[in-house]
């Protein structure tokens, strides 16, 4: 694995400011690097920010402090260096999968036929084929996110976000997912940065899984995985699989119970 | 019987057509009933006679000279009425400002019936095409305004997102999503205008025009002349249909992610 830095986040801030009520510091003094080719994690209890990072490194929202480097340049709008998997539902009901699939794509004027070439190849990628001219209210949960995730691998980003991706599906569907994700990545070798709140997914898919506290969210530890790769779905009954998954349990159950309190 | 009632239930085409052929044959039975009861002339013919009646018309040609009339004069003003409430519907959505200060005035606009201000347009208009059309626009335009406005600001903030992480403009954002989105709602919007405009049509016409088919049931009245007035109604009738069936049929195209 290479060793440059292609995504860096230096001293990363942001505050939502609340009419008429008290301010939310989301994020307080992130920094983070992600090398080249590398899957890096993010879990933590819900409010701990993350999903307000990645929408920051997306360039959809402005931190209030910091920056975002890819490749040495900063970052402040979306680009086609970084494209996003998101949690729910993102795609264009009116349009077919081949047409979603090259949204991005056909945003950036590439010419159709192209675009359609292009978002062929990464309808195969994802086990799409012979889905290309449904539409996304005919496919189940995970056929859409596979499609979700072939419209960000159609623009040829440098990076990729994925925002919880499977967070909606089912429990076996997600596990299989996770393991079609993984094949996907080994095949692109793209840098990855996942958010998630499903420690086991962080662990099975990522070289490095780094914790955030709540309220503000903080670095709170980062976790090197180092189960050879490639992994397929029985690392997950190893057990410095599960020894890695009761460390990070550990670090953040206060949190999650004082936000089951909270409600 | 069993096996029509399946058929009913169908969601084919050839389904859709048997339930309008049955309603169709069921309202001419009862129609048919009812006037062997009613034996006054005056007040209701039967559906035979009624038939004679049209024939008759379209003989002379009067059902030409009237059909050109309100078909003319309705399809320009809804065609306009639609073109001003989709760019009235798009400025109210585009602009904070502007909803807060038209919104209510528009929105009184559209619960008021304004048919009745029709004597006052052809006061002003005078007896012809000026006041149906206005007459019209006046009455079809609210329901395109409110259906765009809250069909362009009901679009889904995630796909909007996920637009914008692709790099979109906001023209792109517009174009590929907003409206789009926006569309189903607005065609939702036009179908009720068609059916105000029908209305709108036929008021205009009985208070101030010398064709049309609003014109002809009025003079058919006055002579008591039952079968005629009701030939005309049907003529009004399957405009109607038609243009409510044309325009289901479009929003169902525009939006079969909706019916599921």
């Amino acid at each position: 694995m290479s060793t440059a830095v292609r995504l860096k986040i230096e001293a990363i801030d942001k505050v939502f400011k609340r009419r008429d009520k008290p301010s939310i510091e989301a994020l307080r003094n992130i920094d983070m690097e992600v090398a080249e080719g590398e899957f890096v994690s993010i879990v933590g209890a819900s409010g701990s920010g993350k999903s307000t990072l990645l929408r920051i490194i997306d360039g959809l929202i402005t931190p209030s402090g910091g920056r975002v480097l890819v490749d040495g340049r900063p970052v402040d709008r979306p680009g086609p260096d970084r494209a996003v998997v998101f949690q729910q539902d993102s795609l264009l009901p009116w349009k077919t999968v081949i047409d979603n699939v090259a949204y991005g794509l056909t945003l950036a004027r590439v010419p159709k036929a192209d675009a359609h070439r292009t978002a062929q190849r990464f309808i195969d990628v994802a086990g799409l084929h012979g889905f290309e001219h449904h539409y996304p209210h005919q496919l189940s949960g995970g056929m859409r996110q596979r499609v979700n995730v072939a419209r960000a691998l159609a623009v040829n980003p440098k990076i990729l976000l994925l925002d919880e991706p499977f967070a909606a599906l089912d429990a076996q569907t997600r596990e299989i997912m996770q393991a079609e994700l993984l094949s996907i990545w080994q095949e692109t070798r793209k840098t990855v940065l996942l958010i998630t709140h499903q420690i086991d997914e962080a662990v099975f898919l990522s070289d490095r899984v780094i914790v955030f506290s709540a309220r503000p969210g903080t670095v709170r530890e980062e976790i090197r995985v180092d189960l050879p790769r490639p992994r397929d779905l029985h690392v997950k009954r190893s057990p410095e699989f599960s020894g890695l998954v009761d460390h990070i349990w550990t670090l953040i159950e206060a949190e999650v119970r004082a936000g089951l309190r909270q409600g | 019987m069993r096996r029509l009632y399946e058929l009913l239930e169908q969601d084919t085409r050839t389904a859709g057509l048997t339930r309008v052929a049955v309603s169709t044959v069921a309202v001419l039975v009862v129609w048919q009933l009812v006037s062997m009861v009613v034996t006054n002339r005056l007040l209701l013919v039967p559906p035979a006679e009624v038939a004679v009646a049209l024939v008759k018309e379209v003989e002379t040609g009067a059902m030409w000279t009237n059909a050109v009339a309100t078909v003319t004069a309705v399809t320009t003003s809804f065609v306009v009425s639609v073109a001003i409430g989709i760019a009235v519907g798009l400025a109210l959505a585009s602009s904070q400002a502007l909803s807060l200060t038209a919104g209510p005035v528009l929105g009184a606009l559209n619960s008021v019936p304004i048919i009745a201000l029709a004597p006052l347009f052809i006061s002003w208009l005078g007896l012809g095409f000026a006041s149906k059309f206005v007459l019209v626009i006046m009455v079809a335009v609210f329901p395109v305004v409110v259906t765009t406005e809250a069909g362009l600001r009901a679009t889904d903030r995630q796909l909007v997102e996920a637009a914008r992480s692709f790099n979109a403009t906001r023209l792109q954002i517009f174009t590929t999503v907003t409206f789009p989105y926006a569309l189903p709602f607005i065609v939702s919007g036009i179908r009720v205008a068609w059916a105000r405009a029908l209305v709108g049509i036929v008021v205009a016409e009985f208070f101030g025009s010398f064709a049309g088919f609003g014109f002809a049931i009025l003079a058919a009245s006055q002579t008591f002349d039952t079968a005629r007035v009701l030939g005309y109604v049907i003529m009004l009738g399957a405009m109607g249909l038609i243009g409510s069936v044309l325009f289901a049929a479009l929003e169902r195209r525009l939006a079969p992610w909706r019916q599921e």
